[in-house]
């Protein structure tokens, strides 16, 4: 296992290192930060410019700005936004959390749901709560989450006043952002949940465990939810790093302070920095959340810790 | 059973918060809560243009001038100001008494650090030194008395002491804080002092009760930072948020803020002036009768009836009413489309002739009034296409650069309400802002102001400038649109101001 893990974390080396070069190769075409600084300024004269340039590194050949930025990484130090000057490492630190709480109340909305309405679906196949599950689970596919969102505000925030509009301000924020992203993966998971389950009642243990006099609870959830997990959880772990990167609409419509929206003002004003730390950090996210994916494997299936110690 | 218990929790829980949400008691005056677009990231006055940052700071910091609401430019921590030696040298006399929110004093050596740093190796960084480069440098003469000696007069001097870079910041301070701690925990004189700074999330402030001009009725007052407009207006109809600030509210949304029983809409002139400016320098558009015809093909009053709901006026030249320049008796052209076509007609322009307009992608209302721009000039046998551009790559790469197609969107809006702030950056060959023409008639005349302090033969020549690129048809004058605020009933004294220089000392929420 130590080996195994040993490879991936050398694996992830390569990939940081890949997605960084890329990244901060691309931002740069965007344009210069100098102009954005000075948009709305008087006269701008050309030794204006360099002078910024130059107080923000830009003059440097990119290898060593993008050197500096590594090593930077190395001591966790991720430099100065180009706007205003606040460390990123200060910026990511309020931000990352937000993100990362956010996706994981909007997992928990969407395992919730679909897990339990996957099953009734695959138990009543072809019976009208299937069809009608299926029914509302392309509804749901075919929302726009930014629609879902207005609706969720207008409801609850302007009408009924019982929820805040939008920003991180206890629990009460995190119901409707959560919400509106939890019941969009809903409707993709029940369909996931709904055809792991199909294939699992099929199984010939699952006619063993009915045949044994179990109660067919037991026999869902004990045995047959635990026989799909695996892909469940490895459905559910990658979605939950597309999540990551997938909700800066959401964040924007609900002014939440996450990597979205920080990353959606660095690209809008050619803040290097800041998006490339985002980037790094999502990246790493992703990574990781891959690895927990492959060590939980052993932990749900004893097959693979046995087949790993061989 | 577990999908209805959790159910059941989640529904309760929402019902807990609706009750904890309904609106905290208020102090005497209150706490007012402003929705903001932007966090501009630094407190430091040096640091920005950014007039959201303006919005906030006017309340935190003093310069040695004050323009409040009505645009009148009255003493602040100056209580008077001589120009001598023919206008290269100024001298003010200072307030007495004023403390900064730290407790250190207000007085001549104050003065002189701020402008040291604004134009020494600090300012260097910032896009601000430029604004006051006519400053060779400060002398203290006595405590309470600075001249400012300068390279050369600067008429919009004084103004330009009213704001952004020229805020007085407190010496002692800076010195043993260091900047990036001020950046972040703003001091100076104003009428509000800091409490904290959330970023990208917002910024308290409280009372200043020792300010020179009276403590301010408020309590406290904070900031949030919203960016998208439909957030905003949900958090000022939700009673969350006491006022939405401009640019914020598309006119799209004003009849939902009027409707609503609890909010409103207040509005006032501003300095920002929109116009399609012609590409001179090729294609049909360099011919000048070309240009007029495609001025006098439009119905601009027609566009601010309807797709402004007249949240604009109509301007003649590239400046609003507001504007030290602007010539009242200027009147725009008409609206003529049988001479237009006529002109394009001499100047050999064929029926179908294609023309490209250059706009902000992100600016919802600007695409509306393109559309029917673009309508307008089909009338007069011009077929207008527009392309719409992400807006930083459209202000940095396109315009400046010169690759724009025949017309392209500019807004523009110098908070100093000077045009000289608008003519010499559009107009002056060479600058950024104006990529094609060259005149060096105009060129002479836009120099000849800048030294000028006598405000009257300076608005002259201003003016003339004014006639001349009219005349030129260097632009299709659109509009200036007004300043959009949007209010909560709740809030009183509330007086909306042209430039975001929000200062609130007399509001009150109720």
């Amino acid at each position: 296992m130590a080996g195994f893990i040993l490879r991936r974390i050398f694996q992830a080396i390569f990939v940081i290192l890949a997605v960084t070069l890329v990244v901060s190769f691309a931002i740069r075409l965007t344009g210069d930060p100098a102009l954005m600084l000075t948009q709305g300024a008087g006269s701008v004269t050309e030794e204006d410019l360099a002078r910024i340039r130059e107080a923000l590194g830009l003059n440097q050949p990119f290898l060593v700005q993008y050197g500096q930025f590594m090593l930077g990484l190395l001591r966790l130090d991720f430099g100065r936004s180009f706007l205003g000057g606040t460390p990123v490492a200060q910026l990511i630190a309020t931000a990352l959390p937000a993100t990362l709480l956010l996706a994981f109340a909007s997992m928990m909305v969407s395992i919730a749901l679909s897990i339990p309405l996957g099953i009734k679906a695959a138990i009543s196949k072809g019976r009208w709560a299937d069809q009608t599950i299926r029914i509302l689970s392309l509804v749901g596919l075919s929302f726009p989450n930014f629609w879902l969102a207005i609706m969720l505000v207008l409801l609850f925030s302007i009408t009924l006043r019982w929820l805040p509009p939008s920003g991180m301000d206890g629990f009460a924020s995190f119901i409707m952002p959560a919400v509106t992203i939890g019941i969009i993966l809903t409707a993709l998971n029940v369909r996931i949940v709904r055809a792991a389950m199909l294939e699992t009642l099929q199984q010939q243990y699952i006619m063993v465990a009915r045949a044994k006099g179990l109660s067919e609870t037991a026999v869902l959830y004990k045995h047959a939810l635990r026989n799909c997990a695996i892909p469940l959880i490895t459905y559910f772990g990658l979605q939950f790093g597309g999540l990551l990167g997938g909700i800066v609409v959401v964040e924007r419509v609900f002014n939440w302070p996450g990597l979205g929206t920080l990353a959606l003002d660095a690209v809008a004003g050619r803040d290097y920095p800041v998006l490339q730390a985002v980037i790094t950090v999502l990246s790493l996210l992703i990574i990781g959340v891959n690895l927990a994916i492959d060590i939980a494997y052993g932990i749900i299936d004893p097959r693979i810790r046995l087949e790993a110690k061989e | 059973m577990l999908l209805k218990k959790g159910l059941c929790t989640l529904l309760t829980a929402a019902a807990m918060t609706g009750a904890l949400l309904a609106p905290l008691p208020a102090g005497a005056g209150g706490t007012m809560i402003v929705s903001s677009p932007q966090d501009p990231g630094s407190w430091d006055p040096i640091d920005t243009f950014l007039v959201n940052w303006a919005s906030v700071a006017t309340n935190i910091y003093d310069g040695l001038t004050y323009r409040g609401p009505d645009t009148k430019l009255v003493p602040g921590l100056a209580t008077s100001w001589e120009e001598l030696d023919k206008g290269l040298r100024l001298r003010f006399i200072l307030r007495e008494g004023v403390v900064f929110h730290n407790g250190e004093p207000f007085n001549a050596e104050a003065v002189k650090f701020t402008f040291d740093r604004l134009l020494g190796e600090e300012g260097k960084k910032g896009p601000q030194r430029s604004n006051y480069a006519a400053i060779k440098s400060v002398a203290v003469i006595d405590a309470k008395t600075v001249d400012f000696l300068l390279s050369q007069p600067d008429p919009v001097l004084l103004t330009k002491l009213a704001g952004y870079g020229a805020m007085i910041v407190p010496p002692k301070y800076v010195t043993e804080k260091g900047d990036d701690y001020f950046n972040a925990h703003p001091v100076g004189t104003g009428p509000f002092q800091f409490v904290s700074y959330e970023p990208k999330v917002g910024i308290k402030l409280e009372a200043f009760a020792k300010h020179w001009g009276g403590a301010p009725k408020l309590d406290k007052l904070e900031y949030r930072f919203i960016s998208e407009p439909s957030t905003a207006v949900a958090e000022l109809q939700a009673g969350r948020v006491d006022l939405v600030i401009p640019p914020t509210i598309p006119i799209a949304m004003i009849p939902t803020l009027q409707k609503d029983a609890n909010t409103a809409i207040a509005t006032c002139a501003s300095p920002t002036v929109c116009a399609l400016r012609f590409n001179t320098g090729k294609g049909i558009t360099a011919d000048e009768k070309v240009r007029t015809a495609m001025i006098l093909g439009v119905d601009r009053e027609a566009i601010i009836k309807t797709v402004l709901a007249g949240q604009a006026e109509p301007i003649a030249s590239f400046q609003g009413k507001l504007s030290f320049g602007n010539d009242p008796k200027m009147k725009p052209l008409p609206f003529d489309p049988q001479k237009a076509k006529q002109l394009l007609k001499e100047a050999g322009v064929a029926p179908g002739t294609a023309v490209q307009i250059d706009v902000r992608g992100n600016d919802a209302t600007f695409n509306e009034v393109a559309q029917a721009v673009a309508g307008y000039l089909q009338g007069i046998g011009l077929n207008a296409t527009i392309k719409p551009y992400e807006t930083n790559v459209l202000l940095n790469d396109i315009i400046p650069a010169g690759k724009t197609g025949e017309m392209f969107q500019q807004l523009w809006g110098g908070w100093t309400l000077d045009y000289d702030n608008t003519a010499y950056l559009m107009y002056h060959s060479g600058e950024k802002w104006n990529p094609y023409d060259k005149d060096k008639e105009l060129d002479a005349l836009l120099e000849s102001q800048r030294s000028i302090t006598d405000r009257v033969e300076r608005e002259k020549i201003l003016q003339s400038i004014a006639q001349y690129t009219a005349k030129r048809a260097l632009e299709m004058p659109l509009y200036n649109i007004n300043a959009i605020f949007g209010v909560s009933k709740r809030l009183k004294n509330f007086t909306p101001v042209p430039d975001s220089r929000l200062r609130l000392t007399e509001v009150t929420v109720e």
